[in-house]
């Protein structure tokens, strides 16, 4: 499953800096995102957990850094692993470009699903993971772009529900995962 | 008179409507999943996500935590309880290398759905949430899943232990020691080099197989005053019995099995032994308490039922004018772990390349076959056993061959097809009785070849592209022990014990264990036959170890052949007998032909006012057993066994039309005919569907399912929505005839028949797409036949052409 798209993102770079150094807005901008914690400079975890169809998965993420180029762009590895679930396998290739008041965000992801959430088949995960990366990508830019919201959010408590989606769309989460905290340490 | 034949003639070919129908489409059938023990605990089985990796832990306590949990067993206890499934019992008599394994996984996982561990608990859905929360730490290994990647230096090693992934090899021509073979070689290669017509090929049958509408299924009670009572989806119940003694070491006399009487189809893929019966039975022992698995149809599309999966680089040396003269074949045969017992896996591809040659008569033939083990799940024999592969690989490569001489690929089959059984082929295949010209010229009765050629060509001036398709072959009607006993360490005769009972019943006892073939009616048809009774007054039990005489199980169409026969064979014993102690009570001296059975009633023909009903002369044989004449004894029931001498066949014939439209690759089956060898036949309309299902499957496999695997050993289709089924909305008419010979080795002139029959379809439907689309000079060398595939070949035919 290979995705690529490109978000301007209603921010000035700096600001949207700001935000993704916040693990909170990450959280918060990753449907049924947990936790992220960093365990090294280059090494991450996350974990998500999603009612998707027949399956209760709960995914633990890592993520692995790697072919860094601040800010022109970055590769990264990612592998979320739910068990009887299944798992996931991320590679994304990421670039951003400042464009005065807004931001370029481009990405690439290629995915190999594994395990009870492979067998769903690639219909449905392309159409999930584009609906799921629009999602985050929404919640994300509504955080960052609202003055004050990256502050807020980082003493909110979380109200981001685990939403009921397609369990074929789980390893988006993981790719969002990956996207977002390689995002973060990038510009950190 | 001939009261005999009369009766005989009522119910031997009688189009009798199924006995088992009834309960059947009323909802009163009874299946695995509807026995139901007090107390019974479910058990829900962890299968490995990775195709290939080292398990470094195992984590139940989260599982073991859950309420209504009783257990959760892993292979490391497995592997400390009970043998490995590499017991003698299990082990074909071929030189194989055969993996051990235990009933779990142990150390690492080898392909997509390997069983790691089972939770056992008081309710089935306790149980699969429970699964949920056992965690398994994988470290990955390398994947192969490619069987020539697989056999390539170097590649990852399925089984640690092995230096390599052949499992198997074998040449299956030119004599038994290496110099022959290689005499032989040299003597193929000499024909090739002459030969005016050389056609070389190289044909990919994809992995399919079978999907048994009733899943796996085992249930296993323990006591200490019985043992072991297993209830076992199975085809084979007393080999399953063995198998259980050997791996969990219980005395025989302590374990029972008990193939449920109604099963929901096995067509092969309830004919080998399985991990899940020892699991099931060994925490049955252990817990002391009933324990039962159903497999789900995920599991079931994981595990079971692939099979196929095949290279074949066929070649053909011929003569101009259209005779053949070699067949070399290398198979290349994918067979994943390996890891099935009485089969393992190889078995199948084995027979395929024996049956290679087909009905053709061959000068010589070099035919060689390698199989490797690959992280894939193991072949399961699945109906077509083995030969699916190569009788599309042969019956293209003879339409192929067909086009480069410029003759009618019909009339080349004809000139070719041995003309007189019993014959033996290249391979060794023993044919034993039949006339392939006679099925072979019925079937071109139905089709006016001449004008089918003129409207083709008629059609095509119009841009429709018609196509014809023959294809045919023979398959083994039962398998005899010559066969069995290399093949599957098992006898090949078949058994069966007949009990009159003192009311003028009949109760016959069989150990094989049919799946929905209608053993219950041809059986009664047949004894209703021999005792002039009515076949309502008959009741056959099957399946039950603690019932029945020993046999080696329903494979390989046994019933027309062997299962019959032995019920036969008892039937003429205790016929003997009835009309030994007649005659005594008559007072006169007659052999038992001079008595007719008919009507209920046992006959003196001399003297048709002396009779007995039926009744009364077995209640007192069995009730009333004085004044019987010297030296008989009372009772009425005998066992018998049967056999043939050698190995029976049967034989097959098709032809179909179609229309393929080029700017689509779709295509209609226009007409879909057929000829069949099926010797006498007991039920018309059960061989009537024997062959309906048969072609369906064929078609469906060709066409539809696909078990798709990623090059990461990801399987992909575990679900009725990615591996398809043929519906009957997509299979057309089929117009089925018959151009029977009596087999002389059974008693009654019956063949086996139906095991094989799905292998000619493919051949036939592809013969016809590329009849239809020989204007683009396609050959199709690869199954399924996709419209997609097709289209994408004739595009770029098309280019070629401009």
């Amino acid at each position: 499953m290979e995705l690529k798209d490109e978000i301007r993102i209603q921010a000035p770079r700096a600001q949207v800096y700001a935000a993704l150094n916040d693990p909170e807005i990450l959280r918060q901008s990753i449907p049924g995102c947990e936790s992220l914690q960093k365990n090294s400079d280059t090494e991450f975890e996350a974990t998500v957990t999603s009612k998707v169809g027949p399956l209760t998965a709960k995914l633990r993420g890592a993520v692995t850094l790697a072919d860094l180029d601040p800010p022109a762009g970055y590769t990264l590895a990612g592998e979320g692993k739910g068990g009887p679930a299944g798992f996931a396998k991320v590679k994304a290739r990421v670039a951003l470009d400042d464009e005065g008041a807004t931001t370029l965000l481009r990405y690439e992801v290629k995915a190999e699903v594994g395990g009870k959430l492979g067998q769903l088949g690639g219909a449905i995960i392309d159409r999930t993971a584009r609906k799921l990366a629009g999602e985050f990508f929404q919640q994300f830019e509504t955080l960052v772009s609202v003055p004050g919201a990256a502050e807020e959010a980082t003493v909110a408590a979380p109200t981001h529900a685990p939403r009921a989606a397609s369990t074929a769309a789980v390893w988006y989460f993981i790719a969002a995962v990956a996207l977002a905290l390689a995002a973060w340490i990038l510009l950190s | 008179m001939d009261i005999t034949v009369q009766d005989s003639k009522r119910w031997m070919g009688a189009r009798l409507e199924r006995k088992e129908d009834l309960r059947l489409v009323t909802g009163q059938g009874k299946y695995l999943a509807d026995i139901v023990l007090p107390g019974m605990l479910h058990a829900v089985f962890v299968r490995s996500e990775y195709a290939h990796a080292r398990i470094t832990g195992i984590d139940v306590a989260a599982a073991r935590a859950l309420p209504g949990v009783v257990d959760v067993i892993t292979g490391d206890e497995i592997r400390t309880r009970v043998k490995s499934m590499r017991q003698p019992v299990v082990l074909p008599n071929l030189p194989a290398k055969y993996p051990d394994y235990h009933a779990l996984a142990v150390d690492k996982v080898k392909f997509h759905g390997d069983p790691v561990a089972v939770v056992i608990a008081r309710d089935k859905y306790v149980a699969e949430d429970a699964a949920e929360l056992v965690v398994v730490d994988y470290e990955e290994l390398p994947v192969v899943v490619d069987a020539e990647q697989a056999l390539a230096p170097g590649a990852p090693r399925v089984h640690d232990e092995e230096a390599d992934n052949e499992m198997f090899a074998m040449t299956f021509t030119g004599g038994a020691t290496a110099d022959e073979q290689m005499r032989n070689e040299a003597e193929v290669q000499r024909i090739f080099d002459t030969a005016e017509v050389v056609v070389s090929n190289r044909f990919r049958v994809h992995r399919t197989g079978i999907t048994p509408m009733e899943p796996r299924g085992v249930l296993c009670d323990w006591s200490l005053a019985d043992g072991l009572t297993a209830w076992i989806t199975t085809q084979r119940p007393h080999i399953d019995r063995l198998a259980l003694i050997d791996i969990l070491e219980i005395p025989g006399e302590r374990v029972r099995v008990i193939a449920p009487r109604d099963q929901g189809g096995g067509f092969g893929v309830k004919a080998p032994f399985y991990r899940e019966n020892v699991v099931i039975a060994y925490a049955a022992r252990k817990l002391g308490k009933p324990v039962r698995w159903i497999e789900t149809r995920y599991e079931s599309l994981m595990n079971v039922g692939q099979e196929r999966d095949q290279i074949n680089d066929v070649e053909i040396a011929a003569t101009k004018d259209g005779r053949l003269l070699a067949l070399r074949n290398r198979g290349i045969a994918n067979n994943g772990t390996g890891q099935t017992g009485v089969y393992w896996g190889f078995v199948m591809p084995f027979l395929g390349q024996v049956e290679m040659p087909n009905v053709y008569t061959w000068e010589k033939g070099d035919i060689k076959l390698r199989v490797a083990t690959t992280n894939k799940a193991c072949l399961t024999p699945s109906r077509a056993f083995g030969h699916f592969p190569t009788r599309f690989a042969i019956e293209r490569s003879i339409d192929i061959v067909a086009r480069r001489c410029g003759l009618e690929p019909a009339d080349l089959r004809r000139r070719n097809m041995v003309p007189k059984l019993p014959y033996t082929t290249i391979t060794g295949e023993y044919f034993d009785s039949g006339d392939f010209l006679k099925v072979w010229d019925s079937l071109l009765r139905q089709i006016d070849l001449p004008a089918f050629r003129r409207e083709q060509v008629a059609a095509r001036a119009h841009g429709r592209y018609l196509g014809i398709g023959f294809a045919c072959g023979a398959e083994l009607s039962g398998v005899a022990s010559e066969l069995l006993v290399p093949m599957e360490n098992q006898p090949g005769y078949g058994a069966a014990t007949v009990r009159v009972d003192p009311r003028g019943k009949v109760l016959i006892f069989g150990g094989d264990a049919p799946g929905g073939q209608g053993h219950e009616t041809t059986v009664a048809q047949v004894v209703a036959s021999i005792f002039g009774i009515d076949p309502s007054d008959t009741l056959v039990t099957t399946g039950d170890t603690g019932a029945t005489p020993f046999g080696a199980g329903t494979i390989g169409a046994r019933a027309g052949s062997y299962f019959v026969s032995a019920v036969h064979k008892a039937c003429a014993e205790l016929k003997e007998k009835i009309t030994h102690v007649l005659a005594h009570d008559l007072g006169v001296r007659a052999t038992t032909e001079e008595f007719a059975f008919t009507n209920g009633d046992v006959i003196y023909l001399r003297d048709p006012s002396r009779r007995k009903t039926f009744r009364e002369i077995v209640e007192r044989i069995i009730m009333f057993p004085v004044n019987l004449p010297e030296g008989e004894v009372g009772g009425l029931e005998a066992t018998a066994f049967f056999e043939a001498a050698k190995p029976m066949i049967c034989f097959n014939a098709d032809f179909c039309i179609v229309e393929v439209r080029p700017e689509t690759g779709e295509f209609t089956i226009k007409r879909w005919a057929t000829s069949e060898d099926v010797g006498n036949v007991i039920n018309q309309n059960i061989v009537d569907g024997q062959m309906h299902g048969a072609i369906v499957q064929g078609l469906s496999n060709a066409i539809f399912e696909e078990f798709i695997y990623t090059d990461e050993g990801q399987q992909l289709t575990a679900d009725f929505e990615h591996y398809k089924l043929a519906t009957a909305a997509d299979v057309p008419d089929i117009e089925l005839s018959y151009a029977s010979t009596p087999c002389p080795h059974t008693p009654l002139g019956t063949r086996g028949i139906g095991e094989g029959r799905p292998s000619s379809v493919p051949g036939a439907l592809c013969n016809a797409i590329c009849d239809a689309l020989s204007p683009f000079g396609i050959e199709v060398t690869e199954l399924p036949l996709r419209p997609s595939t097709l289209w994408a070949q004739i595009r770029d035919a098309q280019a070629r052409q401009h």
